[in-house]
């Protein structure tokens, strides 16, 4: 594993991940992986089909625990505090670390009711008008605001594919997350709509830290600021985007850059 | 057998007349077989033929085509023949000389040609009435003479299609594709019976409940307030007050809507939130056959359990807190069961539904933070509702049209009441009772019993309907 300290910010990371592997049975999906996400930037994780990218992502917000046969070894922090101590309240840990799906899942239920769905549970707000204002913020910021603005009573599931992906996005902004995890969160969308997604994520990236899993190169490199790459569930390389894309040190890095497996 | 024996020594004649479709039946085997060995020898002969042209269809094919076409038409003109010979006989019998000296019209003639009937087909040692007995031997005698007869037809019908079939056997005909079709037609055949039969006994319902209405008007009859149906009383005499049928309606909605689905609404939602999100995979392959194993049992022996074991222990334990009219037949006991009986209904179509909810949607709001409990209750239930509100209309239609556990634990007495502590009656316990009863046929006190089974009909089946279209929408959603 190779790990780039060349980084511009020499503050504490947000979390860290220490020789982390997981478990499905008997089977090794994760292997030894050891990383850290700094606050206020894109980190990527890319890789070929099956390297356990989005294994490693759902052992960042414990969304693994719902698989009843998986099991996480190591050590990893949010803020210093380990997430897999017998202290730390899951609820807590997923509100603060949010998590965007591969394909767009809202709620059968109005567009309002899906962004205050978090707050309500959280109990975020007093009073209906801070609902509504933790509503409209959350819309604003996923840029989503404007289009819908006039129709928040109608089911989420009737808007278009991209829209719910934007959505779910507001969805998760809405309980003030300091992480949030996207696993693939463009892969079922179109062009354009990814191009909205991904210009999103840019206006987010100064204010939360933001993992993104992707299967498109092209992506990682528009959005991120940090690439790890992945390879049969070790983690390969870490460093700038840059960096690993011009000029990876990892001969299998450079091989799955330039598209010659993958 | 004594009885037979001593009726009269021609008896065995008359089994003959009833065995006829039986022979038939077996003569459709027999020719068949006949014709499907002849097939088979011919299409194997040219397909020996060295020089013949290029066989379409194996020799197997050709003889089944050739049984079918002796076979298949040989059996439905038995069924036909068994249907329609009874009635040519009875058209015969009054024609002839014995038939002349009948009375003319009424209930004398048809009872004496009933005696004479039955007495031919020995199906009756004797006759009662001393006239009747000069018209045995005109039934036996017109039997004898269609039977033969539907023996002629049938073997007539058998050679004739066997052998235009038996010719069309050649190299080139397309046995495969004909018999195929047969095939085909056979299913049909089979799937009709069930549809046509329902019409029927639809049709059979309809016509009684003319009848009852031509009696009692619907209007007395579906908003009256008192149920008495006498089967003893004068049928001439005016009946619409005995006839309300809304205490009938009001126990079976009390019983099989409210107290039942009080228990088995809850239960069977709990169960299935259990059993799809709680149990481990092993506990889950237990639990759920177990269940519908429940469903399996049969509805009599929950009413045992209603009436005996039920029923009491609520009657005590009413008069413990000082209830003393509590009845030992009350709703309560009938709905507390019946709502156990519907709890696998309720809870396997709940499971289906939330199962049916995507896991993405699981997934999403665990990821929001929220709970286990809060996931079910405000995403994985909202969204699994519409197919859970047509589980819950299919049991309630279950429950309205459910027999034994009411006939055993509940009364039969047409009480107006909300009190689930006193006795009282749905339409099924009606139903039995007054087709059990020893009222005749023509008195509106029978007939009401058809009045009651088309409006039950008509209740589920509009309930099986919307149930149905809601949850074929709600799947239709999810996919």
């Amino acid at each position: 594993m190779t790990v780039i300290h060349d980084m511009d910010d020499k503050a504490e990371p947000k979390m860290r991940a220490s020789d982390v592997s997981v478990f499905y049975g008997d089977k090794k999906a994760i292997d030894d992986v050891s990383i850290d996400i700094p606050t206020k930037f894109v980190t990527a994780f890319i890789g070929p089909s099956g390297c356990g990218k989005s294994t490693f992502l759902r052992t960042l917000n414990r969304m693994n625990d719902t698989i009843p046969s998986a099991r996480v070894e190591g050590q990893i922090e949010l803020d210093g505090e380990d997430i897999y101590s017998s202290g730390m309240d899951v609820v807590q840990l997923r509100a603060r670390v949010g998590m965007v799906f591969q394909k767009p899942n809202p709620f059968p239920k109005s567009i309002y009711e899906n962004i205050a769905y978090g707050p309500k549970i959280h109990g975020l707000a007093e009073s209906k008008g801070e609902l509504d204002e933790i509503v409209e913020r959350s819309l604003q910021r996923a840029g989503l605001w404007n289009e819908v603005k006039d129709r928040l009573g109608e089911s989420g599931t009737a808007l278009s594919g991209g829209q719910q992906q934007r959505l779910c996005i507001a969805r998760a902004i809405a309980v003030d997350p300091e992480v949030i995890l996207m696993d693939e969160p463009a892969s079922a969308l179109d062009p354009i709509a990814t191009a909205k997604i991904e210009e999103l994520i840019d206006d987010l990236a100064g204010r939360y830290a933001i993992v993104i899993v992707t299967h498109s190169m092209q992506q990682a490199a528009r959005v991120s600021q940090r690439t790890a790459f992945f390879h049969l569930g070790k983690m390969v390389e870490y460093g700038p985007t840059d960096q690993i894309f011009t000029n990876p040190l990892e001969e299998r890095t450079k091989d799955y850059i330039t598209g010659r497996y993958g | 057998m004594i009885a037979l024996a001593a009726a009269s020594p021609n008896t065995t004649q008359g089994a003959a007349n009833r065995m006829s479709p039986v022979f038939l039946f077996l003569l459709a085997i027999g020719l068949g077989l006949a014709g499907w060995l002849a097939g088979r020898a011919k299409a194997r002969a040219f397909s020996r033929d060295k020089d013949a042209p290029r066989i379409v269809s194996r020799p197997g094919y050709h003889a089944w085509y050739v049984a079918i076409w002796v076979a298949v038409p040989l059996a439905l003109f038995a069924v036909f023949w068994s249907i329609l010979s009874p009635i040519l006989v009875d058209q015969w019998v009054p024609a002839t000389p014995a038939g002349q000296s009948l009375p003319t019209f009424g209930f004398q003639r048809q009872s004496m040609l009933a005696e004479a009937r039955a007495v031919a087909y020995g199906q009756a040692a004797g006759v009662f009435n001393p006239d009747a007995a000069a018209l045995v031997e005109p039934f036996r005698e017109a039997s004898r003479f269609y039977t033969l007869v539907g023996f002629g037809f049938a073997l007539a019908l058998a050679v004739i299609l066997g052998l235009w079939a038996f010719t069309r056997v050649r190299p080139a005909f397309t046995a495969r594709v004909k018999v195929e079709r047969a095939v085909m037609g056979v299913l049909l055949l089979a799937s009709l019976v069930a549809i046509l039969t329902t019409f029927g006994i639809l049709a059979s319902l309809v016509f009684e409940t003319i009848r009852f209405f031509g009696m009692v008007s619907p209007v007395d009859f579906l908003f009256g307030l008192s149920w008495n149906p006498d089967p003893m009383s004068n049928p001439a005499a005016p009946q619409g007050d005995r006839y309300g049928a809304i205490p009938l309606f009001w126990g079976t909605i009390f019983i099989g809507a409210i107290i039942a689905m009080i228990v088995a609404i809850p239960l069977g939602m709990m169960s299935a939130i259990y059993l799809t999100q709680y149990a481990s995979s092993r506990w889950r392959k237990i639990i759920k056959p177990a269940l519908e194993i429940l469903a399996g049992v049969p509805t009599v022996v929950y009413g045992y359990f209603a009436a005996l074991t039920v029923a009491p222990a609520i009657r005590d334990a009413a008069q413990a807190v000082g209830i003393q009219n509590a009845s030992s037949e009350s709703a309560l006991a009938a709905g507390l069961v019946m709502g156990v009986m519907i709890i696998p209904f309720v809870s396997s179509m709940a499971d289906d539904s939330i199962a049916a909810v995507p896991g993405s949607m699981r997934d999403g709001s665990l990821a929001m933070g929220a709970t286990k409990s809060e996931t079910i209750k405000k995403v994985l239930i909202p969204a699994a509702l519409p197919g859970i509100v047509g589980g819950v209309m299919l049991a309630v239609s279950r429950a309205i049209g459910e027999t034994m556990i009411v006939v055993m634990a509940a009364s039969t007495a047409a009480n107006l009441t909300a009190n689930p502590l006193e006795a009282m009656t749905t339409v099924t316990v009606q139903i039995v009772a007054l087709l059990t009863g020893e009222g005749s046929f023509d008195h509106p006190a029978t007939l009401s019993a058809f009045a009651l089974g088309f409006v039950l009909f008509m209740v589920t089946l509009l309930l099986n309907f919307i149930a149905l279209r809601v949850v074929k929408r709600f799947r239709e959603a999810y996919e």
